[in-house]
């Protein structure tokens, strides 16, 4: 027997759908929904709506956005021949909190992995190209994340861009600040050699 | 419930949570192992740099009777999968080895010999761009282990060993050769035919015996070709679909 009604149980069914939610948290979920004045249950509802209408991929660099064209796409004052590219927004996000990167940014809605059924024709890669072959830029920093598949996909884009006047970079890798050398893993502290500068 | 210990290689990850992952793993002592791992995601997480898709590592795990997935404890690096400089088909043959291991074996089956073959089958295609000859040496091990295997050495039908065959051969997908004088007794249950020359079949002998003849092999590019060809066939039909890096490994 169903204990709630169709629109609760539709309720809690869509509570549930979303990502760390189990059954229990979506009940509650839905109490809290149930409970609170009409005003918050429906302030909620028209947040969702805004957020679906207005949020958009950036023409240019396929952020997230209100706009046409995002603000970091929009600013002048950032040097628009160094593309960063990016997996996520989320990635975009934090290189941004770091304050330590002039150009632009480039986020691919993914990475390339096979065995998940991901190709390259699913991610934004032809508009990076396309991008890239408009002229004017210097260079590419890849900033996938640094797995086999966010490597993997660096390679990708690098082999596409192998006879293109286009210096392609990526990320440092290596131990962390603050850490200590005893207790880095070995793949890291080869990494660290591997990069290492001059003072 | 008992806490295991083994060698592991990372054949599959997909994210469980925000910050915990389901990770399969191929490990030596227990075959195929499905093991959440809670916080795997969080830079400070104890299983180091290990859960990287086909990371060699070492795992202890709590394995639950009950048929729920195992929980991962720890995990300690020790090689990560770093594909032939610049070469994306060597990447993508790692790709389908941790394919074909985790879609040709079944879980809590150990295969001693499969994993360790394949660890260094994975360091070759980190050593040298020669994806093919790693791959087929790969395929052949698998179906071998896996029992699937069709027969090379002897006809399938009578037995009688076909090193005197004649210049070309047929082979068919699920038994293997069939000789002239069988041929006409072959049925639907044999699988698709194929023919091949004398040299691929020379090339399916060599590739499937149990010692390193296979490395120094010469192959011809049609050779190569042909080879190709038959193992995508046989491996779809041993899958019963097409693999996905199928689609991916090419020239």
């Amino acid at each position: 027997m169903n204990p709630y009604g169709p629109s609760v149980t539709r309720l809690i069914d869509e509570f549930e759908a979303l990502p760390g939610i189990g059954r229990k948290s979506a009940e509650r979920l839905a109490n809290y929904i149930l409970t609170s004045s009409r005003n918050e249950a429906l302030g909620l509802a028209e947040a969702i709506r805004a957020v679906k209408d207005a949020v958009r991929a950036c023409g240019e660099c396929h952020n997230l956005t209100e706009k046409p064209v995002c603000d970091i796409c929009s600013d002048e004052r950032r040097d628009h021949q160094v593309i960063c590219v990016v997996e996520q927004p989320k990635d975009m996000n934090a290189l941004e909190a770091s304050g330590a990167f002039p150009g632009v940014y480039h986020v691919l809605q993914g990475r390339i992995a096979p065995l998940e059924g991901i190709g390259p024709e699913q991610l934004t890669i032809e508009a990076l190209l396309r991008r890239i072959r408009q002229g004017g830029v210097r260079e590419l920093v890849m900033a996938t994340n640094p797995t086999l598949e966010g490597d993997g996909t660096a390679l990708y884009i690098s082999n596409l861009l192998a006879n293109d006047p286009v210096r392609i970079t990526r990320l440092a890798r290596g131990i962390a600040s603050g850490s200590v050398l005893e207790f880095a893993n070995k793949e890291m502290l080869a990494d660290a050699l591997k990069g290492r500068q001059s003072f | 419930m008992s806490t295991e210990k083994t060698p592991a290689l990372v054949i599959r990850q997909a994210d469980f949570s925000n910050t915990s992952r389901v990770v399969t793993f191929m490990t030596r002592e227990f075959g195929k192992v499905a093991c959440v791992a809670k916080g795997a995601k969080r830079l400070k997480s104890p299983f180091d740099a290990a859960l990287d898709l086909l990371t060699h590592c070492g795992i202890v795990f709590i394995h639950k009777t009950s048929g729920a997935l195992d929980i991962l404890t720890e995990a300690s690096f020790v090689h990560r999968f770093k594909p032939y400089a610049g070469e994306l088909n060597c990447l993508y043959a790692g790709y389908y080895i941790a394919e074909l291991l985790d879609s040709l074996t079944e879980p809590h089956d150990p295969h001693y010999r499969l994993f360790d073959e394949s660890v260094p089958l994975l360091t070759r295609l980190e050593e040298t761009p020669n994806w093919r000859r790693v791959v087929l040496r790969f395929e052949l091990l698998i179906l071998e282990e896996t029992g699937q295997l069709p027969s090379f050495d002897a006809c399938a039908l009578c037995g009688r060993l076909l090193e005197d065959s004649p210049p070309a051969a047929t082979v068919f997908i699920r038994s293997g050769f069939i000789c002239p004088t069988c041929l006409p007794d072959a049925t639907a249950e044999d699988g698709v035919s194929r023919p091949v020359s004398a040299g691929t079949a020379h090339i399916l002998r060599v590739f499937s015996e149990d010692s390193n003849t296979w490395q120094d092999l010469p192959v011809t590019s049609a050779q190569a070709k042909e080879v190709r060809a038959l193992m995508n066939l046989l491996i779809a039909q041993t899958l019963g679909k097409r693999p996905r890096m199928h689609g991916y490994l090419r020239d």
